[in-house]
């Protein structure tokens, strides 16, 4: 194996062009002994134009190669997107934190990648860049090809960083996760939501759930049946009830039953909705 | 040197927390654990293991591997000349001639230049199976026509044992109140740091040194002796510091170090052999799996009357310690309240899954768990306070048990006491779940090898006028040593600092059953003691002898009633002058009296008991079962304590390893495979699980021990299960019948009451 650490990105493009699909990107490397080792790997995790958290206007961008620890710590994302500070912190252990990087943690493409679950709750955008300068701009669920598999093909293409719109005055955002262990334990669910109120009824929500599917899965029917209600403890119950009607979940010998899983879905859904509320109502009353 | 902080040298200051210096190379990285061990010329052997979990080999072809370019030998089992063997039943081979039992069985064994290719030639070996019915549930198993995985036991019943104590029937017919229940408990591995590992050297003069290490290395070279066929001289052990045993490495893994002897001998050279973690766990010696059904009889005053159990425990494919382990599992819950009338059943089956074995307490704490909830199931139907239940039954000293064990010193009952005074029991956080749990065990076995009871140590002043203390009886991170060190510190006026002792070479350590039984610091510490207090009569007749005068030893030293002082160094170089070499040298052998155990196994098994109650405080998350364990008050009865810091240190890491055992751990199975056998699956607690620890000890003064001490390494471990599935009942309204108690199943027990969301 070669390992090949890139000063720049044009460096690390041209490393992928010259291999010819036989190099593959890493940034971070956490699952690199449970996913097998590429003959040649170009590692990212230390470029800083991929390693910047920036706001501009209403608009955070989170480079790819921001570790789970800087963006657990990051003042801004914990004011300006508070899942994505939550689900960070979340993350494998300080070692796992300290390496893995965001970009990372969406490319491996894990059903319940916690970063992933915030960052699709607040409606981030991946933007792309492939080994012939080509930059595109993807929604994150676009990015899944199956369990565990990425769309993204880490020998031409890199992820530069996530884009998504600041929490407003009016919003708010929370994560939260389930596991049988305090640290270094894929989660049996985790659960992100971004809700917007106006004129104190809920006017935007995002809730999203995993593992249900491949990608961290957006709960439509119950983000609908929540537009125009106050939020109170008769609708989280009404959100409990929704979200774990809405998802169809596998169980796991190793983590637990589908019942079971679907249960926490709705538990998890109307703690972090609640919690993303009260992050509003925080705000308004300082 | 020592790299101490102002904190570490203030907590070891005080002779109670005296640590050895091998604790230091531990804590800097500098220990040479078996894992790190590299000979000149070594190889590297690797172990085919079936993929099957019941078939027969047709045929295995091993030419290509042979051919392999670095691979220096292939094994397999028709190479061996070996009978089978076993440490109970003789019903296992290092490698299985024709027929595989369980996915893991080992097949063929291959000896290479480096890691990578015995790996690679292990793929080169082509085996022909012919596949079989398997079974992999105990019930099924010992139906007629079930798969039958070893000749000589029709039905797959490995073991069994009936025992009937006093009166159960009319026990049971006179009863206010009979409580049932049925208990699932899986299979469960120590999860050490440091997987089994060995370098085996074969010698000029036909022999075999073994460097490995391992609880008992005495026991394992007997073994491998017997069947290597080897003269018993010329078997070594030497001992690299271990990484973890908690009585998962009593035996290590026999397999492991006979393949490795016959690699080596086949090839003449060095062949280092260890386990990967995921051969660990699906080709170790997990603790057993047990099936209990129990039930239980009271008087109205919560006064015990009678228990019966029916118990099954599942063997796996080959037998281990599991007779054992079963028997203790059976029968040692019995002694720890009085219970006149006791009828037990037991059968130990074989199934084709993993082979099990033992783990720290052997068992006594998986009963532990199905007996501590049916006291609480009865207390709260009687409305007796669980605490006032236990008192009211608790053993006490100077009683002898259902099962005949003669307790001498007991602070049971001071134990519930304090444990239950600590947690705050009358004073309870509202919301918040209590239980209790109780616990006896076994300290020093005198049945284990009736024909060797003991233990014995060997002591010499050193020219320099320091002391070496030779002892059979292992470290491996208990503190035995540390103790050791001041136990014959006591009997010889000296700090223990002055005191090395040697354990790790079978060669010149006298031979010792090993560490387990809690045994070493009571019976090998006897022998200590003993070896200590002869060398100090030998020190002080040598010195008047040297002075011509009599003289008495004081605070390390010697003077005569003239005045006249002599110190060590002076009497060693005398002693070595006269006898051109000799060092004065004490030997004690420490012999406990038979046991008067019968065919019934009636009778006292053990030079003492060690006793503990423990009580947690637990919280559940009533919409999901989560359960937070927030502190575990753990009151021991280890008689007089002999170095606090290594019994707390004991106490911190057992409750730890309870609470996983508890509440996280647990072998699972697909189709006889195991499912979780990585530690990112099978899942022991990190420090963010570990609750809060509180360790208190009751001392009493025991007759037997050396200076009142008791054993204590095991029963740290053996009521937690109990405490917490009581505390866990408490706060949900019903018990956990099945370990691990997770999330999941306290949320099952919430929805049947209605409690949950």
């Amino acid at each position: 194996m070669s390992y090949f650490t890139a000063a720049s990105l044009d460096e690390a493009l041209n490393v992928l062009r010259e291999a010819k699909g036989k190099a593959l990107i890493i940034a971070g490397a956490t699952d690199l002994f449970l996913k097998g080792m590429p003959s040649q790997a170009v590692d990212i995790a230390s470029l800083p134009e991929l390693g910047m958290i920036v706001e501009e206007q209403d608009y955070l961008s989170v480079g790819a190669a921001v570790t789970h620890a800087a963006a657990a710590s990051s003042p801004l994302i914990m004011v300006k997107a508070a899942a994505l500070a939550e689900a960070c912190a979340a993350v494998g252990s300080p070692q796992v934190r300290n390496l893995g990087t965001i970009g990372g943690n969406l490319v491996n493409a894990a059903p319940a990648a916690d970063a992933a679950v915030a960052l699709a709750a607040l409606g981030a955008k991946a933007v792309l860049c492939d080994i012939d300068g080509r930059r595109r701009v993807e929604e994150l669920g676009n990015l899944y090809a199956g369990y565990n598999q990425s769309r993204i093909d880490s020998s031409r293409e890199i992820v530069l960083n996530l884009i998504f719109k600041t929490c407003q005055f009016n919003e708010g955002s929370a994560f939260a996760r389930f596991a049988s262990r305090r640290a270094l334990s894929l989660p049996m669910v985790n659960v992100a939501a971004r809700v917007g109120l106006e004129n104190g009824v809920f006017a935007e929500v995002r809730l999203v759930a995993a593992p249900v599917k491949p990608a961290p899965t957006r709960l439509f029917k119950t983000e609908e049946a929540l537009l125009g209600k106050e939020p109170n403890e008769e609708t989280r119950q009404m959100v409990e009830e929704l979200a774990s009607a809405e998802v169809k979940v596998r169980g796991s010998l190793l983590r637990c039953s589908a019942d079971y899983r679907r249960h926490l879905i709705g538990v998890l859904a109307g703690r972090v909705l609640m919690a993303a509320v009260r992050r509003v109502q925080d705000k308004e009353e300082s | 040197m020592q790299p101490e902080t102002p904190a570490v040298r203030e907590l070891i200051s005080t002779e109670k927390n005296y640590q050895s210096a091998e604790v230091w190379t531990k804590v800097t990285g500098k220990a040479i654990y078996g894992i790190d061990l590299r000979l000149p010329g070594m190889l590297y052997g690797k172990i085919l293991r079936s993929s099957h979990p019941h078939a027969r080999i047709k045929k295995i072809k091993t030419s290509a591997a042979l051919k392999m370019p670095g691979v220096r030998t292939v094994l397999t089992g028709s190479d061996l000349s070996c009978s089978p063997y076993g440490i109970v039943i003789n019903d296992e081979m290092p490698l299985e001639p024709e027929h595989v039992r369980y996915v893991g069985d080992e097949v063929a064994a291959v000896a290479a230049v480096d890691d990578k290719k015995a790996e690679e030639a292990l793929k080169l070996i082509h085996v022909e199976y012919e596949t079989l019915p398997a079974v992999f549930d105990t019930g099924e198993a010992q139906l007629p026509e079930a798969p039958q995985l070893h000749e000589n036991f029709p039905g797959n019943v490995a073991w069994r044992r009936e025992v009937v104590r006093g009166d159960p029937e009319s026990a049971f017919r006179n009863a206010d109140l009979v409580v049932e229940g049925k208990f699932h408990i899986p299979q469960f591995h120590p999860a050490y740091l440091e997987p089994v590992a060995c370098v085996a050297v074969s010698e000029p003069d036909g022999g075999i040194t073994l460097h490995t290490a391992v609880q008992s290395p005495d026991i394992v070279r007997d073994l491998l002796a017997q069947v290597l066929k080897l003269p018993l001289s010329r078997v070594r052990i030497v001992g690299p510091v271990m990484g973890g045993g908690f009585g998962g490495k009593v035996y290590g893994n026999l397999n492991l170090y006979l393949i490795s002897a016959l690699l080596s001998m086949q090839t003449g050279l060095p062949v280092k052999m260890q386990l990967t973690r995921e051969e660990e766990f699906t080709a170790g010696r997990p603790m057993v799996a047990a099936e209990i059904k129990m039930r239980m009889a009271l008087g109205n005053d919560g006064t015990f009357l009678g228990r019966e159990m029916d118990l099954i425990t599942d063997n796996g494919a080959y037998s281990a310690q599991a007779p054992w382990v079963s028997n203790t599992l059976a029968e040692r819950n019995d002694s720890v309240y009085r219970i006149p009338a006791i009828k037990t059943k037991a059968r130990l089956v074989y199934t084709n899954k993993v082979p099990t074995g033992q783990y720290r307490a052997y068992g006594n704490q998986v009963a532990n768990f199905a007996c501590e909830s049916l006291i609480d199931m009865a207390a709260k139907k009687l409305k007796i306070d669980p605490l006032e239940m236990r008192l009211r039954n608790c053993v006490r000293p100077g009683e002898t048990t259902v099962h005949g064990l003669q307790i001498k010193s007991c602070g049971l009952a001071e134990c519930l006491a304090a444990a239950t005074e600590e947690i705050g029991w009358t004073k309870r956080k509202k919301g918040h779940g209590y239980g209790l749990s109780a616990a006896i065990h076994a300290s020093g076995s005198v049945v284990f090898d009736p024909n060797l009871r003991g233990a014995s140590a060997r002591i010499s002043l050193e020219l320099d006028g320091n002391i070496s203390l030779f002892t059979g009886e292992q470290d491996y991170g208990q503190g035995t040593h540390a103790a050791f060190s001041q136990i014959a510190a006591i009997a010889l006026d000296l700090e223990p600092s002055r005191i090395s002792v040697y354990s790790k070479d079978s060669l010149v350590t006298p031979y010792s059953m090993g560490a387990l039984g809690m045994r070493q610091a009571t019976i090998g510490g006897k022998a200590v003691q003993l070896a200590a207090e002869k060398l100090r009569e030998k020190i002080i007749r040598t010195s008047s002898e040297m002075i011509g005068e009599p003289v008495i030893m004081e605070n390390g030293r010697i003077r005569s009633a003239s005045g006249r002082q002599v110190d060590f160094t002076e009497i060693a170089h005398y002693y070595h002058g006269q006898t051109s070499g000799l060092t004065l040298t004490g030997e004690g052998s420490y012999v406990p009296p038979e046991s008067s155990y019968d065919d019934t196994k009636y009778g006292n098994i053990a030079v003492t008991y060690s006793f503990a109650a423990h009580a947690a405080e637990v919280e559940i998350d009533p919409e999901t079962g989560a359960l937070t364990v927030h502190r575990i008050v753990a009151a021991h009865d280890s008689g007089r304590i002999i170095n606090h810091l290594s019994a707390s240190g004991q106490i911190y890491g057992g409750v730890a390893q309870g609470f996983g055992m508890s509440c996280l751990e647990g072998y699972l199975f697909n189709e006889g495979r195991v499912a979780n056998p990585t530690l990112a699956d099978y899942k022991i607690p990190t420090a963010l699980d570990v609750p809060d620890i509180t360790p208190l000890f009751i001392e009493t003064d025991d007759p037997e021990g050396p200076y009142g001490a008791k054993g204590l390494g095991e029963i740290v471990q053996v009521p937690v299960p109990g405490a917490l599935a009581n505390a866990v009942a408490d706060a949900a309204g019903g018990w956990v019948t099945e370990m691990p108690i997770t999330a999941e199943k306290i949320f099952r027990i919430l929805s049947n009451r209605g409690a949950a969301k």
